[in-house]
């Protein structure tokens, strides 16, 4: 409803000391000081004031898209390669940084630097979930499509700066040790050949073991023949003998 | 993140790459710098005219929003600017700005306004004195001069500060942002008001008996303006 129309007032305070618009601070009335006053501004007070509510913490909503791209090509890189491996990284020159990379690209090893904040989310949602606690502090990866432990563990001895925390070698968590372990196995042709003839060690006797038994019959009864023809005496009762 | 003993030690992680502001839709004006502002109009007044303190009083209904600029300095009081204020302000954003790739716009007409003296050391009477000199009048609200170009806010407040300084009335420099936060949080302050008594309610159906008190001016400036003073802080 519109607020009801109000009657002019029948005296008006008109001729009194200066005029309205002054260049000084011109000295209010009363009244119109009480009026003021009353209606001043009065901000809203919520029930609970908000210092006890619990802080909001204002998440980062913006999403960089380097860093997303840094994210994805890490993820392509774990996807990529057989052969992981997480190394501490201190300060080097920059001329052993690229005698060491010209020596693992040799052995067609990449060396890869990355940032903790990237790596990190990416590996709590893949399955690579217990590398995390080996991103901690500077570090680098070694990766390479094929397993050539030994040759990395011989680059990484002549680097005192590099220390190897821990590989991840075909969706297989190695620690130190068992990156040196597994350097010192055979390779993987011999290993498999080894396998191949382990298995292939009782198929290859089975003909030689089903004709075990004839055979021995057959040899019983060529030397019976020879006794027989040899001893020229009546042929005596073959003996059998159950097969052995 | 804590190191050995305690210590904080610093690291630094994936540098935020920020992309440069966009200064696509600017168009320049022909000429970058403030135009000099004449002591007299073209045309000098022959009749003295008198003294209407009121082009001073109350909001300004001209010049509130940005034309071309983005920054500029909002007057937050009425007065008068004359000759040597213009030369101020003409001299010191000229002597900052880089006409290269910033402009400067006036927002407010050259004097216009008669204003007479009477010779000093005279007694009263005697007829109206001589015109002295021209001014504009300004209302508060309305923006005095315009800034803009490739350039950001934090690089043109410090000068237009320096300028709003030494005008005569209250003035502050402001950007297009600003002065729309600053009017959005107003009408916030407007709407979320606790208190039912408002100078507006009680004006307008006289409560109490109040207009004997106040101006029918008050009305429509709803207690915010007094003479050609601004009250920021009411509603």
């Amino acid at each position: 409803a519109p607020l009801p129309t109000a009657w002019l007032p029948a005296l008006q305070l008109a001729r009194r000391g200066s005029k309205a618009v002054t260049r000084h601070w011109k000295a209010m009335h009363f009244q119109r000081q009480k009026l003021l006053a009353v209606t001043e501004y009065l901000p809203p007070r919520p029930a609970v004031p908000p210092r006890c509510l619990p802080a909001q913490r204002e998440h980062p909503q913006e999403e960089d898209g380097y860093a997303r791209l840094l994210r994805r090509q890490v993820e392509q890189v774990f996807r990529s390669s057989r052969m992981v491996a997480v190394c501490q990284y201190n300060s080097m020159p920059d001329e052993d940084v690229v005698t060491m990379r010209y020596y693992l690209r040799k052995h067609n090893i990449e060396v890869k630097f990355v940032l903790n904040e990237i790596v990190r989310p990416v590996l709590a949602q893949s399955k690579y979930r217990n590398l995390l606690p080996l991103f901690v502090c500077r570090n680098i990866l070694l990766v390479s499509p094929e397993t050539r432990a030994r040759e990395m563990l011989r680059v990484l001895k002549g680097i005192p700066q590099v220390n190897l925390l821990g590989a991840c070698i075909d969706n297989t968590i190695l620690s130190r040790q068992g990156v040196e372990n597994f350097s010192r196995l055979p390779p993987l042709e011999a290993s498999q050949g080894q396998t191949v003839g382990a298995l292939a060690l009782l198929p290859s006797q089975t003909s030689s073991l089903l004709q075990h038994g004839p055979s021995l019959l057959t040899a019983l009864l060529d030397e019976h023949i020879r006794r027989l023809r040899g001893t020229a005496a009546p042929g005596e009762p073959p003996q059998e003998q159950g097969k052995g | 993140p804590a190191g050995p003993g305690g210590v904080a030690v610093p690291r630094a992680g994936l540098k935020k790459l920020v992309l440069p502001p966009d200064y696509s839709g600017i168009t320049f004006p022909e000429k970058p710098k403030l135009k000099f502002m004449e002591k007299v109009p073209a045309v000098p007044k022959v009749r003295r005219e008198p003294r209407r303190l009121r082009d001073i009083r109350g909001p300004s209904r001209e010049a509130t929003d940005f034309i071309q600029g983005q920054y500029g300095i909002l007057a937050l009081g009425g007065g008068y600017l004359h000759w040597g204020h213009f030369e101020m302000i003409r001299l010191t954003i000229g002597r900052h700005i880089d006409p290269k790739s910033m402009f400067a716009v006036w927002r407010v007409p050259a004097p216009y306004k008669p204003v007479t003296r009477k010779s000093l050391g005279h007694r009263m009477g005697g007829g109206k004195g001589p015109i002295d000199h021209y001014v504009t009048a300004v209302r508060s609200g309305r923006l005095v001069v315009e800034v803009g170009g490739r350039c950001e806010f934090g690089q043109v407040r410090p000068f237009l500060a320096q300028v709003a300084q030494k005008l005569p009335f209250p003035a502050m420099p402001v950007s297009r942002q600003s002065l729309q936060e600053m009017r959005r949080e107003e009408e916030e302050k407007r709407l979320n008001n606790q208190n039912p008594w408002t100078f507006e309610r009680i004006v307008t159906s006289n409560m109490l008996g109040m207009r004997k008190y106040l101006s029918p001016y008050d009305l429509r400036f709803h207690g915010r303006y007094w003479g050609k003073f601004f009250l920021k802080h009411r509603i």
